[in-house]
């Protein structure tokens, strides 16, 4: 008790160094406290949005789950056609709806606005398994598919930046495209607009412009009846594992080799997600750490100064009596004090940049989640470090000789 | 004959400084006993530091032995010495190493704090001391804040905390006016009086004339010493004036 207070004197009679001691540590906990709770943030809100489909959800792509590698898209779309779709249809009897889905990415006009907007096909089963509903207007109907029609639907945010407040309904936008070399621009109308969803799946429904799967092939893919995935629920989660080996069977039977195509459910795309976002959420905490260790060693720097500055002092005390122990406890507490208080700072500094971010994070769905885990994990290293680092100094001073040290000036 | 308190047996000091080795004590052999007043002298370089280093257990010797009240001090440990410098001697040094930090009753009350004295009864005992060194009304005031005179007498009212048997001063009063050697040297004639041992290094003369016995060094070794008879005693307070 008697030797913290002394070492409270000591810290207060040099208030600049032992604040710019701690500034280390006080940066290192709050980044660490901080990124650890965005990053729990995003990765509950992109788990969140994932899970939002029920976990019957399955994607049947052409694929790299074998580990062939990342081959163009175009080559790899050659692998799915409109005609599986029908034929999962047909044999897999635990499917319960199935959707072919087309997506190329195009900027649309509308006045002098431009979107980049993702253009998406399917057939009318995608807006239930990806759950989109319309906020105004209408969905396509069996016309807009059988007279390849030129109507859209389009996402919150394709409407929000192309008309801003002004109602999109029976306007007309461009799609601009090219053939070979020449650049075209495709009118479309405007006929429904979807609801602000977020992200589904890989699918960000806000970014969508939706047209019937006849005419956006006809007049924009080319695709030729390929297409780039196919979205598939399952009528019972219990039957999705049947599912899966059934389509297996059929695919395998018509590519005969299982590396050309993957089927993703959604609980193995949230494991992936789960999985990339822990990893770089340990990532950013090991930076976050590596600045810790940073804040340590300019502790450690700090106090060698501070032995050296007071050689005499110890060399005063130990002529007096104290102990080799009581030297090296001394000057320990003095860098543990240290560590700690900076750490609690940085625990009070960690909480105030979450609730920041918290608050400009809004619009972005982003709500940082401080746990209770990451403050003692954070604090905790802090004080490990301040202890790691006080130790050298420390014990150089106990090591002190008494005689040499009064000879200091 | 009185019990020694401080046997030194063919003590020798080698420093080593770069490739020239300094002998700084050369078969150094004395006994002080207890309730001596000793003084020892010698021109710098002489190895009175060095001995009374020796003396205060804050260095070892290269080679010999050192027994305090029997006791062979080769065979303690570091902390043992420390336990002995904090409660056997009392150190006073030519520039007071006062901690600038701590006022006068801090300062005091310091070695108290290493023998693990309570707060309270710590406080009290400088306190007394401090009076009794006629600082009462310097308690709180740093060291920056007082004169040398008053800073040494803090740095004797250190020295006396422990209660220990022997003061060690390092030429106390070499940094003074003469008013206040005067006051300073009254203060560990009392001590010696109260039955403390007093042991002394200094230059000056007048100092000197204090002791019981004086122990002339010279290059490492006793070259004399010279054993004086009683002090007169003195009236009580009889010598508080200007000694010239």
């Amino acid at each position: 008790m008697e030797i913290l207070i002394e070492t409270f004197r000591s810290l207060l009679a040099n208030k600049t160094r032992t604040l710019l001691s701690m500034l280390g540590i006080i940066i290192g906990v709050t980044a660490m406290i901080a990124v650890v709770a965005i990053g729990q943030g995003s990765t509950s809100n992109i788990t969140q949005r994932v899970s939002s489909l029920g976990s019957n959800v399955m994607i049947v792509s052409a694929g790299f789950s074998g580990g062939s590698g990342g081959r163009a898209v175009t080559t790899l779309s050659e692998i799915l056609s409109l005609r599986d779709v029908d034929s999962f249809m047909e044999y897999c009897p635990d499917i319960d709806k199935a959707s072919p889905v087309l997506q190329r990415s195009y900027t649309v006009q509308y006045d002098t606005n431009s979107y980049n907007a993702q253009i998406t096909s399917g057939n009318e089963n995608l807006y239930q398994i990806l759950g989109l509903r319309i906020s105004s207007g209408r969905f396509f109907n069996n016309e807009d598919e059988l007279q390849f029609s030129k109507n859209v639907i389009i996402g919150y945010e394709v409407a929000n930046r192309l008309f801003e407040r002004k109602n999109p309904l029976g306007e007309t936008i461009m799609i601009s495209y090219r053939i070979g070399r020449s650049r075209l621009a495709l009118p479309v109308t405007v006929v429904g607009v979807l609801e602000k969803t977020g992200s589904k799946l890989m699918y960000n429904v806000d970014r969508m412009v939706l047209m019937p799967f006849s005419s956006a092939e006809a007049r924009l893919f080319h695709t030729n009846g390929r297409v780039d995935a196919i979205l598939i629920t399952t009528k019972s989660a219990e039957g999705s594992t049947r599912a899966k080996a059934q389509i297996q069977h059929l695919m395998y039977n018509k590519l005969q080799d299982s590396r050309r195509f993957s089927i993703t459910s959604q609980d193995e795309i949230l494991g992936t997600l789960n999985e990339v976002t822990a990893i770089l959420n340990l990532f950013l905490g090991a930076i976050a750490g590596i600045s810790l260790l940073v804040g340590g060693i300019g502790i450690m720097n700090i106090m060698l100064v501070s032995v050296t500055e007071r050689t005499r002092e110890i060399g005063i005390k130990k002529a007096i009596g104290a102990t080799r122990r009581r030297i090296l406890l001394e000057f320990m507490i003095e860098s543990v004090f240290i560590t700690g208080i900076a750490g609690l700072i940085g625990v009070v500094g960690g909480i105030g940049v979450s609730e920041i971010v918290r608050f400009v994070g809004k619009t972005y769905n982003l709500t940082p989640v401080v746990s209770f885990e990451s403050i003692l994990i954070a604090f905790g290293f802090a004080f490990l470090i301040g202890m790691f680092f006080g130790i050298y100094p420390a014990s150089k001073a106990s090591k002190l000789s008494p005689v040499e040290s009064l000879r200091n000036e | 004959m009185n019990a020694t308190v401080f046997e030194f047996k063919d003590i020798w000091k080698v420093y080593e400084m770069g490739e020239v080795k300094v002998n700084a004590l050369r078969g150094f052999t004395l006994a002080i006993e207890k309730g001596e007043y000793l003084i020892v002298m010698g021109p710098s370089g002489s190895g009175k530091t060095t001995f009374l280093q020796m003396m205060g257990c804050l260095d070892r010797p290269t080679q010999g032995e050192i027994f305090i009240d029997g006791t062979p001090t080769s065979e303690l440990s570091d902390d043992a010495l420390a336990g002995i410098r904090n409660k056997k001697i009392g150190f006073i040094f030519q520039s007071f190493n006062l901690l600038p930090k701590l006022n006068a009753l801090e300062n005091c009350s310091l070695p108290l704090v290493y023998s693990g004295v309570k707060r309270k009864s710590r406080m009290e005992r400088a306190t007394r001391l401090l009076t009794q060194v006629g600082l009462d009304d310097r308690m709180n005031h740093r060291p920056a804040q007082l004169s040398g005179g008053q800073q040494q007498r803090v740095a004797i009212a250190r020295a006396l905390a422990s209660d220990p048997s022997v003061v060690l001063a390092d030429e106390p009063t070499g940094n003074l006016d003469s008013k206040s050697s005067v006051e300073i040297l009254r203060i560990l004639r009392e001590l010696h009086q109260s039955g403390k041992t007093i042991v002394v290094v200094t230059h000056a003369p007048d100092v000197a004339e204090e002791g019981d016995r004086i122990v002339y060094l010279k290059d490492g070794s006793i070259e004399r010493v010279e054993k004086r008879s009683p002090r007169p005693r003195r009236e009580e307070g009889g010598y508080d004036g200007n000694p010239y």
